[in-house]
């Protein structure tokens, strides 16, 4: 019965811990079985020895699995030793390779090991619940709680902890209040710091690379130039293939990121990725595509390049050695879809996370003064984006041959430019996006700029062929609980699954249109640095926190209740014992918890007759040789517990069955 | 037989309790509880000490208790002069066969009652213990065994105290229970006075068992279930006399053991074949009491040890049924 019960507790924490990998957690659960063959071996050999057993053999197995997991690191003891940093740093879930698979299977295996052998000796009913917290805590540090947002599985196992204590172990005195106030602490340390969960990730440092790599956005006008010469051909579904993500800003250019780690090893993003994504596994072979940049889809979760590397924050994929002809590989990774009715309202954030995506060194007035007319009517954020984006695009013309560049001035002269003026109402996709991307950082919206590749229609044989006239340049704002979502300033709001909410806003926005400024002031003011423009403010409380709060106040009393009615089974169980415990139970809620000194049936005086036959019941059966069923005894102390029941007032009726005072008394 | 006594035998044991009791009360009016404490010691094999003052019954108790179960009842009035001989009894001359005889003295009875024994000297006194615990008499040599069953139920006045030699700790130990009979209620003082009443004479007293019956049932009765949380909190009870600060010496083992005899004899006159905490709370005060010494603070306090015992009840904790 205890060694099945402390199984099932270690199996619920075990495969809690197993979906911090991306694989099947039957396989923690299998460890937890495993670890239970220490119970076989028990018999042959005194309990030290066997855990030692079991141990040596788990390490030796992960030892072996260890082996050939890192090419190049023949030292497996090294690999075991690294593979703890190495999970902290990696994807999340974890991919489920070898390496990193075995240090949360030999815990679960170690774990099991000493609760199974723990369990079967007398007084350790306290191991079952020490092993499913480590267990438990292993998995909530690993996914900073995430799998277990609302607690469901903490709680379950507390109840499984408490069930267990009231009907496998009727002895102890101690472990039930200990267990469970530990069980009670593990719950809250879960749900109280959801706003800021401990992050054991921020405490490594993940291994990144400095690359130097150019900024493809100068690269858009020759591949204008190409027009239909094949970059590289795509196997999937129809997405924008992203190239680089450039999120610096320094007032004169865009800039690369130069930070690169290997795929899977490199820590979280800044910015969280939206609650709404789309997993896209696409295949690519590369034509005549060259540079270091590696086309991807989305956020990239893998890639069959051994040896490309990927920019934490923004996903984008380089190889050192730069792609060449015929290079085929596959790539999966993660879109944020967001949904539009919830985009109008979505807020943006702000703070340190986002500074870097509205940095804007030295502004000019003129762009600053312009943005600030062009949302003078909007509401939300998104209203703002899609404000800007409309202005952006209206009046203004793509042209391939227009001057690149994305300094102020050269968006001064896009945006104010007299016509007739090289580059001026005319640019590449460049310019719309940068455009677009200080526009909207003057206001306060996180924007970053993407290079890549507008979605293709799949020719006859499956084949999206991508073509250097392909090649655009898109701004993406992020928005709180939605991610990064891409805007169109080049060609507008005109198709696109968020049309409909684009011209809602727009028809909103319509009375007003932002004017430029007047053409005389061909060289307006320049402004004050503003590296912080004042953010928005936006309500930081998740919208999540409500129900868990609302969720723990009703399970709360529904676990009491269902802890005491775990307890008045058990009594009913029990016999005549049983029933006068229950009785018992009745005088500490009424307040009337008689004196340890006292007897049965003295106790049974101010009970009434029923009190007083189930006292003589109850005595013979604790007392005597040979005690004989006594079937009535249950029903007698129901009416004695009434009688008791009936001098309360009526406060303390509302919580008779909800008190957990009987639970803690023996 | 020596197998775990039964429901029947102790539905057989109660009525026995029951007509012995009303055979005494005949006599003994309104003292049932006493009765009862008296018959426990007498079917637990152990003695009796009344503490009381003259003229309350003890020697009528005593009587017709011997009267009840058909045995061989002997006063001694214990004084300063008695001999221990004149207790245990002498080796005479028998000129007629020319033989050494021996002579029984009044402890060749069942029942026994030593009047006032703490006016007797310590040799004296110590010789009558010796026959309570031995249940033999040793006279030139030769030991004589006092018949069974063998019931003593000593006196001691508490008030007048002059020229008397208080028992020694150590045998006040010998005794299974102390107790007073006290003044009886009035309604049962009137009965007593009425004349034609019946109160006090022994004639009267109806015989309804025979001394080999009543060793029978003592030596049945030692056979009583006493569950082991029973013994724990006897058990118990004694350590925490003996760690109480107000007293000088604590319950011995042996009150303890005594305790639990009696606890089961007890048990069974309830009707009942196994003992309950109820038991042992009842018969604490009476058996282990007079064992207790308190320290010369308390005693000069006022406390006695009836209140200490009274205090250790209500601290120490029963076996729970549940």
């Amino acid at each position: 019965m205890k060694p099945l019960w402390s199984g099932v507790v270690l199996v619920v924490a075990a495969v809690q811990l197993g979906l911090a990998w991306d694989g099947i957690p039957v396989l923690f659960g299998l460890s937890v079985v495993a670890g239970y063959g220490a119970l076989l071996l028990k018999r042959w050999m005194p309990a030290g020895l066997a855990v030692l057993t079991m141990l040596v053999l788990g390490f030796a197995g992960g030892y072996f699995a260890c082996r050939e997991a890192v090419p190049g690191r023949s030292d497996p003891t090294q690999v075991l030793l690294d593979s703890v940093p190495r999970l902290l740093t990696a994807a999340r879930p974890a991919p489920s390779t070898p390496e990193l698979l075995t240090p949360g299977l030999l815990l679960v295996f170690g774990t099991s090991v000493v609760v199974s052998v723990a369990v079967s000796r007398k007084s350790s009913l306290f191991a079952p619940a020490l092993g499913a917290s480590v267990l438990y805590v292993a998995g909530a540090l690993l996914t900073a709680g995430r799998t277990d947002r609302y607690g469901l599985v903490a709680l379950l196992l507390v109840l499984l902890l408490a069930v267990g204590w009231l009907i496998a172990d009727r002895r102890g005195p101690i472990a039930p209040p200990v267990g469970f106030v530990l069980a009670l602490l593990a719950l809250v340390a879960i749900v109280l710091p959801r706003g800021d969960a401990f992050e054991p990730r921020k405490l490594i440092r993940p291994p990144v690379t400095d690359v130097a790599v150019a900024n493809p956005l100068p690269q858009l006008a020759s591949w204008a130039a190409l027009g239909d010469t094949e970059l590289f051909r795509t196997r999937g579904p129809e997405v924008p293939m992203r190239l680089m993500t450039l999120s610096d800003y320094s007032g004169a250019t865009w800039e690369a990121s130069s930070t690169y780690g290997p795929l899977g090893v490199v820590s979280a993003p800044d910015l969280p990725l939206g609650s709404r994504t789309l997993d896209a596994l696409v295949d690519v072979q590369i034509g005549a595509l060259a540079g270091e940049w590696v086309p991807g889809v989305g956020k990239p979760s893998s890639v069959s390049l051994s040896d490309a590397m990927v920019e934490p924050n923004s996903g984008s994929l380089v190889l050192a050695e730069g792609v060449r002809t015929g290079l085929r590989y596959t790539v999966r990774g993660v879109l944020d879809t967001p949904q539009d009715e919830s985009l109008a309202t979505a807020t943006v954030p702000s703070g340190p996370e986002v500074r870097r995506y509205l940095a804007l060194p030295h502004l000019p007035f003129s762009l600053a003064d312009y943005a600030r007319q062009i949302v003078v009517n909007a509401r939300t954020p998104y209203e703002k984006a899609v404000a800007i984006e409309q202005v952006v695009r209206l009046n203004r013309r793509p042209d391939a041959d227009a001057p690149v560049g994305s300094s102020y001035a050269r968006l001064e002269t896009f945006l104010f430019g007299a016509p007739g003026s090289a580059g001026a109402q005319a640019g590449t996709a460049e310019q719309f996006a940068s455009s677009f991307a200080v526009l909207a950082r003057s206001v306060g919206l996180p924007t970053r700029v993407v290079v890549g590749f507008q979605p293709v229609p799949a020719s006859p044989t499956g084949d999206r062929i991508v073509r250097a006239a392909d090649a655009t340049a898109w701004p993406e704002v992020y928005f709180t609980n939605w991610g990064w979502v891409p805007f169109d300033p080049v060609s507008g709001n005109g198709s696109g699954p968020s049309a409909a909410s684009k011209r809602e806003v727009l028809n909103r926005l319509a009375s007003t249109t932002a004017q430029p400024p007047p053409p005389s002031a061909s060289l307006p003011p320049l402004a004050l640095p503003s590296v912080a423009p004042a953010p928005v403010p936006s309500p930081v409380v998740s919208s999540g926190f409500q129900p868990l709060w609302l969720l723990t106040v009703l399970l709360v009393p529904l676990l009491l209740w269902g802890l005491r009615f775990a307890r008045r089974m058990r009594l009913r169980l029990a016999g005549p014992p049983g029933a006068w415990a229950y009785v018992l139970d009745a005088l500490l809620l009424a307040g009337r918890s008689p004196a340890a000194s006292r007897t049965a049936p003295d106790v049974a005086r101010g009970l009434g007759p029923a009190g007083g036959r189930l006292a003589v019941l109850a005595d013979r059966a604790a007392f005597s040789p040979d005690a004989p069923a006594a079937p009535e005894a249950w029903s007698l102390a129901r009416t004695a517990a009434r009688q008791v029941r009936r001098t309360v007032p009526w406060y303390r009726k509302l919580l008779w069955s909800l008190d957990p005072r009987p639970l803690w008394r023996r | 037989m020596s197998t775990a006594i039964g429901d029947g035998e102790v539905l057989a044991f109660r009525d026995l309790h029951t007509r012995l009791g009303d055979a005494v009360e005949t006599a003994v009016r309104g003292k049932r509880d006493v009765i009862d404490l008296v018959l426990v010691a007498m079917f637990a094999g152990g003695h009796v000490l009344l503490e009381d003052v003259p003229g309350t019954g003890k020697t009528t108790l005593a009587r017709a208790v011997a009267g009840a179960l058909g045995g061989v009842s002997r006063r001694v009035q214990f004084t300063p002069d008695l001999l221990p001989s004149d207790v245990t009894g002498t080796s005479v001359y028998d000129p007629q066969t020319g033989q050494i005889r021996f002579r029984p003295g009044p402890v060749f009875a069942n029942i026994v009652l030593a009047d006032e024994i703490n006016r007797a000297a310590a040799k004296t006194q110590s010789a009558m213990l010796e026959v309570m615990e031995e249940r033999t008499v040793t006279v030139d040599g030769v030991g004589h065994a006092v018949p069974d069953p063998f019931l003593v139920v000593a006196t001691q006045n508490p008030i007048d105290l002059d020229g008397t030699y208080r028992l020694p700790e150590a045998q006040l130990d010998r005794f299974m229970l102390r107790t007073s009979i006290g003044y009886p209620s009035v309604d049962d003082e009137l009965d007593v006075l009425r004349p034609g009443s019946g109160a006090g004479r022994i004639s009267g007293v109806r015989t309804v068992s025979s001394p080999r019956e009543i060793s029978e049932f003592s030596r049945r009765l030692s056979l009583l279930h006493v569950a082991d949380p029973i013994l724990r909190y006897i058990s118990d009870l004694g350590a925490a006399t003996r760690s109480d600060g107000r007293l000088r010496l604590g319950a011995s083992t042996r009150g303890l053991r005594v305790l639990v005899r009696a606890v089961q004899v007890y048990a069974a006159s309830r009707g009942r074949h196994f003992a309950v905490p109820g038991d042992v709370q009842d018969l604490a005060s009476p058996v282990l009491a007079h064992r207790l010494v308190l320290t010369r603070e308390s005693v000069l306090s006022g406390t006695t040890t009836d209140e200490v015992l009274s205090d250790v009840l209500a601290t120490v904790p029963v076996p729970k049924p549940a």
